[in-house]
């Protein structure tokens, strides 16, 4: 039972992108249509699952004092393997928009904070399950970005123009202004839906820190529900 | 165990991560002779493919028939013994963000090719291989896409499927031969029109393709000279 719930959380509860604000670089950057979102999303999870499985074999040898620079080390030699093996087997189109993505995958929060968070404290295959759940809500999230900032640029959805005579490209959404509006849409829907559910069950709903904008004096947004 | 993972001696940490990092070498090293010779071939076959794009039939292999000159590196596609037409490679860094890398099909006048004539529209074996520019802006004068739509993947492919697609700015160049004054884009007083939204990508890809045409009208003599020894 632990170990599907060690898969879900990383969809939805616990998603990498939308709930634990991580590994942002990739998400802003590669998401500029559906394909580099989907790419990304299996590029980190196959780098994220070797490093949990062989970091959760070794963590009670590594010693705590430089457990941070071996993980490292594991990490940046799964993306080099990665990346050596999207170049040899990858379609070439796919290789050359990630390129340069790819060995940025070293320094993603997500690979890090699971090894250092998950797999550095549980057995191996707890430790797969969680690396796929989390690969698969990066990988959904990325994807349903790319999707909609492709959908909203173009009218397409995986390079197939769905809406046919839409002929000239709003390039707002592919650029980086663009994302980071969708991002904030999409966060604000993930809480949206997240309190909704929680004023159902009778809780109190706490965002997620980062995500809530309540403890900031700028404006105004909030304060009343507070004092009442 | 539990001693290793509690230890604060430097020598036992330094000697531990050295272990770590040999065995990433080594695995490193696998996996880099593995992945070297399916490397090699799928940078070869990118450059087959934009060949086989710009030159007429050939029944040599022109990958291997190279020959550089100021830059350019041609390739000599041979049939029947005897050269039948160049294509060469170029790059400019003057795009919008930097490297621009273009494949020119030549006959052997030093005119540039025409692929194919679609809709009365000449189609000219002019590629951009490799370029990083603006997506929706500098990409348009660089891309040469077919344009799927959600009907078009569930017909048949029409007859000219297997050609490049056209694209407005790089169509300009079929039939053009250099000339001594490089060419400009209309806003710099030239005859080529240009995309607006995208005047640098087009300055870029008009001269690297001026630049390799000028370069073999220059030295066409020596360079096929040059190819037509190779295949001997």
């Amino acid at each position: 039972m632990s170990l599907i719930k060690d898969f879900t959380k990383g969809i939805w509860k616990e998603n990498p992108v939308l709930v634990m604000l991580l590994g942002m670089c990739p998400t802003l950057a590669v998401t500029s249509n559906a394909e580099n979102g989907l790419s990304m999303g299996v590029a980190t999870t196959a780098v994220l699952l070797g490093c949990n499985i062989v970091i959760s074999m070794v963590r009670n040898i590594v010693p705590k004092k430089i457990r941070i620079p071996v993980y490292i080390v594991v990490i940046a030699t799964f993306v080099t393997v990665v990346e050596m093996l999207m170049a040899a087997y990858a379609p070439p189109a796919i290789n050359k928009s990630l390129g340069i993505f790819i060995p940025l995958i070293v320094v993603n929060c997500i690979v890090l904070g699971r090894a250092e968070a998950f797999a550095s404290k549980t057995g191996v295959v707890r430790s797969i399950m969680d690396a796929l759940g989390m690969g698969l809500g990066f990988a959904l999230a990325l994807t349903a970005l790319g999707g909609a900032r492709e959908f909203l640029a173009t009218g397409s959805l995986f390079q197939i123009k769905i809406i046919i005579p839409w002929s000239v490209d709003f390039m707002l959404w592919t650029s980086a202004p663009g994302a980071f509006i969708i991002l904030g849409c999409f966060l604000a829907g993930m809480n949206k839906l997240n309190m909704r559910k929680a004023v159902k069950n009778g809780e109190v709903y706490i965002p997620p820190q980062g995500l809530d904008c309540r403890h900031c004096r700028l404006c105004d947004i909030g304060v009343e529900e507070e004092i009442e | 165990m539990k001693k290793l993972k509690e230890t604060e001696n430097i020598l036992v940490l330094g000697i531990f991560l050295g272990v770590c990092a040999a065995i990433a070498a080594l695995v490193l090293a696998y996996v880099a002779k593995v992945t070297d010779e399916p490397i090699k071939k799928m940078k070869m076959q990118e450059v087959n493919n934009a060949l086989k794009e710009v030159l007429p039939a050939f029944d040599n292999s022109p990958g291997n028939n190279i020959y550089k000159k100021d830059g350019v590196t041609f390739y000599g596609a041979m049939k029947d013994g005897k050269l039948a037409a160049v294509a060469a490679s170029g790059k400019t860094m003057k795009g919008y963000s930097g490297k621009i890398v273009a494949m020119v099909g030549l006959d052997l006048t030093g005119k540039i090719r025409t692929i194919a004539e679609v809709d009365g529209k000449k189609l000219s074996a002019v590629l951009i291989t490799e370029q990083k520019e603006t997506p929706g802006l500098g990409t348009v004068v660089c891309e040469r896409k077919r344009q799927k739509t959600i009907i078009s993947i569930f017909e048949k492919p029409g007859k000219d499927a297997h050609l490049p697609a056209n694209n407005k700015i790089l169509d300009q160049f079929a039939d053009k031969e250099a000339g001594k004054t490089p060419w400009q884009v209309t806003k710099a007083g030239g005859k080529f029109d240009y995309m607006t939204g995208a005047t640098i990508s087009s300055k870029a890809v008009t001269g690297v393709v001026y630049n390799i045409a000028h370069t073999f009208a220059v030295n066409r003599v020596e360079i096929i000279k040059e190819l037509s020894k190779a295949a001997k």
